[in-house]
């Protein structure tokens, strides 16, 4: 699980232009929106890209989407639940 | 405040999914709906029969097919000096990127397209050109009635028009925004947009012998910024209602004068929820109001247009056509929404239109002659500053992020804006330390710019990633800035600007946008405006910007 959460936090920095954000300066159980990264609405459309492209996993409707969307431990724990 | 000019609704032609406007206006009549499955773009869409002329790209040839219509059945030549083609459109002949996107057509420059399409009819005046996400249709009426009530010119040709492509259908799929089914605007199982293509033209006169049968008025009409969010509606609708009332004041009308409203109603969750409140807001929940996009589909920079057009016809017929798709509200204000037709009491109805860049736009349209509100024009804007952003040796990303750096603050979004978005951002905070906005209310803010690229450096990045094929699809990221008004709605939401926000398309910096900027202070319509040029594409970029004040 940690290798998985280090490894998701590289995809969002990378795919969500988060620069100037280390790894490091990302804490797994914060919540992803709101706060903290600025992440919004675009940024949630393309964590679905980031689950499916790397992962193989979708979501299956977007009521599904805001509990796991609330940090990148809960992220990382309905990857490793659903990936193939 | 006397009422100077009348402008009228003349000759108008129109080209949809349901045929040509006899077709389209009996389809409608009779609950026709043009969406199909197509398999192509692999979702519902109203796609128009389109007869390419030789010559013309398909974009074009729409237009053209209208303008020759106009020019027909109206004796109005754009040959005379007195009359202006205003031509909106958010994409244009944006499918040639898709042959090679590495080196770029010139046709694929939107300007250059008017240009060619200006020519072909002799044109005396170079075209006025909008680019303005989906309000574009809208915002070309709001631009043409300054012109007329300006006195510049005595005729206007509006026309609008996009062309479908995969360009547009796989970037709204990206922002998972497309219907499983023919859109359903405010029912309770609306579960997204089906796009469309259409164009449509109408003529705008001062001279009442051209006026078409009727007699339609342009009233009034005003632009707006939520200032909240570049792709998602506002969630209070404020933006929006201050469009509908602003649009209302100058033409006169009151709420009861009002027979109807037509609105955007795209069938997406949140704009359709959005516009009831800015309804709401207008206290015009109790009025008959319609969406058209279940018949036709959102048709891009060709809606405002086309709909205006059938609104016009709807208010001399004296009743609205259904909101094909509707059954059952649950937006947070119910509207007075029927899949059938609904009759009209009242002589005028409001037009309104939103889009990405957090942009929104109305007009009212009236058969009555009324004491309008027009302005005086006794202020006179004056330039108080100007910025050039400097050109470097670096290269744009790492020039960039130095002069962000120099700001000493950090903003997370800063680094998820396409180039265009970034250039401006740092031009703006160096324009508004030397004078700045804040004395003034947001909704007396403007922002008003001109270039020539439009988004094209962020297209080419949503298309290589369209070549890419990739299993997951495009990147809603990377599309949201395919619109160049996108660049000023980040201004917008930095500097709480909820004024006018218009984006005009040229080949060269002849001042459009000036010219515009300094007539919304003049009118009255707004205090303070950034106005000027703003162009970014392949390392290459060129802004100039400066502050105009009362």
């Amino acid at each position: 699980m940690e290798q998985l959460i280090q490894e998701l936090k590289e995809h969002l920095i990378e795919e969500l232009n988060l620069e100037e954000i280390t790894p490091a300066d990302i804490d797994a159980e914060a919540p992803l929106f709101g706060e903290g990264l600025g992440l919004d609405s675009i940024d949630a459309l393309e964590i679905i890209l980031i689950l499916e492209k790397y992962y193989g996993v979708k979501l299956a409707n977007s009521a599904e989407a805001k509990p796991v969307f609330y940090s990148v431990k809960t992220l990382a724990e309905y990857i490793s639940a659903n990936r193939k | 405040m006397v009422n100077k000019v009348e402008i009228y609704l003349g000759a108008s032609s129109l080209r949809t999914a349901l045929g040509n406007k006899r077709e389209t206006l009996d389809a409608m009549r009779r609950g026709v709906c043009g969406l199909k499955y197509e398999e192509a773009f692999g979702m519902y869409a109203g796609r128009s029969e389109v007869q390419t002329i030789e010559g013309y790209s398909r974009f074009e040839s729409m237009i053209i097919e209208q303008l020759d219509n106009i020019t027909a059945e109206s004796s109005i030549s754009l040959q005379s000096e007195d009359v202006q083609l205003v031509l909106s459109t958010t994409k244009g002949n944006i499918d040639l990127l898709a042959e090679d996107c590495e080196n770029i057509a010139e046709a694929t420059y939107i300007y250059t397209s008017a240009e060619a399409i200006a020519r072909r009819y002799g044109a005396a005046r170079r075209p006025i050109v909008i680019s303005n996400a989906c309000i574009s249709g809208v915002s070309a009426f709001v631009v043409a009635r300054e012109l007329l009530q300006s006195g510049k010119v005595k005729h206007v040709i509006v026309a609008g028009g996009d062309a479908l492509s995969e360009f547009i259908t796989a970037g709204f799929a990206s922002f998972k925004s497309i219907s499983s089914q023919p859109c359903r605007p405010y029912d309770a199982e609306r579960d997204g947009l089906t796009l469309g293509e259409a164009a449509g033209a109408v003529l705008l006169t001062t001279d009442e012998a051209l006026a078409a049968e009727g007699k339609v008025r342009l009233a009034g009409g005003a632009i707006s910024n939520d200032a909240n969010h570049i792709s998602g509606p506002s969630r209070t609708g404020d933006g929006l209602y201050y469009a509908i009332a602003n649009a209302m004041r100058e033409a006169g009308v009151t709420k009861e004068d009002v027979g109807f409203v037509n609105t955007h109603g795209t069938a997406t969750r949140y704009n359709d929820e959005m516009e009831s409140k800015a309804v709401a807001w207008a206290e015009l929940t109790d009025k008959p109001l319609n969406s058209l996009k279940g018949y036709i589909g959102h048709t891009l920079g060709a809606s405002g247009v086309v709909e205006a057009i059938i609104s016009a016809e709807e208010l001399k017929a004296g009743y609205i056509f259904g909101t094909k798709g509707f059954t059952s509200s649950d937006t947070p204000h119910t509207l007075t929404l029927s899949n059938e037709q609904q009759e009209i009491n009242g002589r005028c109805c409001v037009k309104s239109a939103s889009g990405f860049g957090g942009c929104n736009a109305a007009i009212v349209l009236d058969m009555e002659p009324r004491t309008r509100i027009i302005p005086e024009r006794t202020r006179t804007a004056r330039v108080v500053a100007e910025y050039e952003l400097p050109q470097s040796e670096l290269p744009f990303a790492e020039f960039i992020r130095g002069e962000f750096k120099s700001f000493g603050e950090s903003n997370m979004k800063f680094y998820k804006m396409s180039d265009m978005s970034k250039a401006l951002y740092v031009a703006v905070e160096r324009l508004l330390a030397m004078e700045n906005m804040v004395y003034t209310e947001p909704t007396r803010r403007a922002i008003v710019l001109t270039n020539r690229s439009a988004s094209l450096d962020a297209d080419v990045i949503h298309q290589q990633i369209l070549n890419q094929h990739l299993a997951e699809g495009a990147s809603p990221a990377a599309f949201v800035y395919t619109l160049a008004n996108v660049a000023a709605g980040e201004m917008c939401i930095r500097h709480k600007i909820q004024g006018d926000n218009t984006f005009f398309i040229d080949n060269e910096d002849r001042g459009v946008e000036e010219e515009y900027a300094r007539a919304l202070i003049e009118r009255g319509d707004a205090d303070v405006v950034i106005s000027g040029w703003c162009d970014y594409l392949n390392e290459n970029w060129k802004v100039n910007i400066k502050l105009l004040k009362a």
